[in-house]
């Protein structure tokens, strides 16, 4: 393969992982899977009854894991069948997608159902309105991790089999939507009606945003106001991390790539202290901490 | 590769991926309300997802570039340590921009590497929050000892001839074991090397050291008898 189309693939690749990252982080959002859920569920405890899609079906990692290599079996044998690829690709990720609805479905009936002692309503209409948004979600960031893992596979030749890279991609992409995006429908959008930057007081667990702009708040809501920052940067992520990782060892020689991936790495040390000093600078310590700490 | 140099690689594999797990700074749950120091999410999910990406790299280097193990390793460690360290600034950026809050760690005063200041940075009632430079570089050096550990998985599994594919399978197998073994020593959470439950580290290789030895017996024992 000559230098150029190995760098438009692995442009491609890292396109589709920016789309998958994005659309993994906005599904975990409308579903309020993963660490912020735990927020969602202990709500009604401390009295906040909501209207917020609960699932956790497992953690982001091994769900993904399991929706892409479902997806991918199901591709690998509808090609092994002559079908065109993409068709092959959107087939498996619908299948996926029908798994993703029935747990989903069952996930959130069980956890709401859960809270009934603390009066908390199960609302199908609730459920019948962020089904199609999670399972659409869903079909992107597979139907991509699809996309990425078979060009991996077919164009650079890993040995590792296409079901195996959409398994480890699935992983990968999860891990990152959990890491990232999370932390901005977790931190912020769930307890946007406290002052922006006062840092979340241990003492709100449970709290958590119930009144929308106009009405009552639903994910569909979240996924909105997320779909401006947590979504977008979460896809960055995954697209930066599949890009970098096969434009190095595309571009150099494995001794070169390892010197190049070495640099990039001071970089991002480098990157991550002048963001800390930058956020030290511009939002200060806590003047009545200091002064109580200084006598 | 003879038998017993290979069990023996494979249990120096599995120390060195739980050794790099109490390296990287998770805060679970509470890190994703920015009520706790590290990155939000599970401990065994977000080392996992470096360590395969990792192998991910090392299992091409393995099979096309014709070199070394040493650089196959080497490959390996900088994969996994480019997951982490873009997700840990990623993650920052989102702390920074998204929370409004500035990465500061709970369990020291004093941050080890930048000597900056941490505790009247700390907002009140919470742990911490974000990834400071030193959980930062901490989480670097795991997710490099990480990636060397699962490379090493996957170039011994298939130095003893098993297929790429069951290697690769084994090789994530093995590692999930490790990590897990790791987070139940920690508790689900870390900020990193500085955090006293760091401490505990000797428990969780002498735990790895049986468990990865009975991994690789019955797996090295199944090839060879």
């Amino acid at each position: 393969m000559d230098i150029n189309t190995g760098l438009g693939l692995v442009a491609l690749m890292g396109a589709a992982a920016t789309i998958a990252g994005a659309a993994e982080d906005l599904e975990s959002d409308i579903g309020s899977q993963s660490n912020p859920n735990s927020q969602v569920q202990l709500a009604p405890q401390v009295g906040v009854l909501h209207r917020i899609f609960n699932k956790a079906i497992s953690g982001e990692p091994p769900a993904y894991a399991f929706y892409s290599s479902i997806a991918a079996t199901v591709a690998w044998i509808l090609m092994s069948l002559n079908f065109n690829i993409f068709a092959a690709f959107a087939i498996g990720a619908f299948v996926a997608s029908i798994f993703h609805g029935i747990y989903a479905s069952t996930a959130h009936i069980g956890r709401i159902a859960s809270a009934r002692r603390y009066g908390q309503p199960i609302y199908l209409d609730v459920m019948l309105n962020h089904l199609p948004g999670i399972m659409s979600h869903g079909f992107v960031a597979t139907f991509c991790v699809l996309v990425l893992s078979y060009v991996l596979h077919a164009y650079f030749e890993h040995p590792f089999p296409f079901v195996m890279l959409a398994f480890i991609w699935g992983i990968t992409v999860g891990a990152i939507g959990s890491s990232t995006g999370d932390v901005h429908y977790g931190s912020e959008r769930e307890f946007q009606n406290q002052p922006f930057g006062c840092g979340l007081n241990a003492a709100f667990s449970g709290k958590i945003v119930t009144k929308a702009e106009v009405g009552t708040r639903s994910n569909i809501d979240n996924a909105w106001f997320c779909a401006k920052f947590g979504g977008p940067a979460t896809g960055i992520t995954f697209g930066l991390i599949v890009f970098l990782d096969n434009w190095r060892s595309l571009l150099f020689t494995p001794e070169m790539s390892i010197v190049v991936g070495a640099v990039m790495i001071i970089l991002l040390v480098v990157a991550n202290r002048v963001l800390e000093l930058w956020a030290r600078k511009n939002y200060g310590p806590y003047p009545e901490k200091l002064a109580l700490l200084e006598g | 590769m003879d038998p017993i140099t290979a069990i023996v690689l494979l249990i120096i594999a599995g120390i060195l991926i739980v050794i790099a797990v109490h390296h990287i700074p998770v805060g679970g749950a509470p890190a994703a309300m920015a009520m706790a120091t590290g990155v939000g999410t599970g401990t065994v999910q977000l080392a996992t997802g470096a360590g395969l990406t990792g192998l991910v790299s090392a299992g091409y280097m393995y099979h096309f570039a014709g070199v070394d193990p040493y650089i196959v390793l080497l490959s390996g460690g900088i994969g996994s340590t480019l997951m982490i360290g873009i997700t840990m600034l990623i993650g920052n950026v989102i702390y920074i921009f998204g929370v409004g809050v500035p990465p500061v760690s709970a369990k020291v005063k004093f941050d080890p590497i930048t000597k900056d200041r941490q505790d009247i940075y700390v907002s009140p009632g919470t742990e911490g929050h974000g990834i400071p430079t030193v959980s930062f570089v901490s989480g670097i050096i795991g997710g490099f000892i990480g990636g060397v550990g699962g490379s090493l998985t996957y170039v011994v599994l298939n130095e003893v001839g098993i297929n790429p594919a069951i290697s690769a399978f084994i090789a994530i197998g093995f590692f999930i074991a490790n990590a897990v073994i790791a987070a139940y020593n920690i508790a689900g959470t870390i900020e990193g090397f500085h955090d006293p439950k760091f401490k505990r580290l000797p428990k969780a290789i002498l735990s790895s050291l049986i468990v990865s030895g009975f991994i690789a017996a019955v797996v090295i024992g199944g090839v060879f008898l």
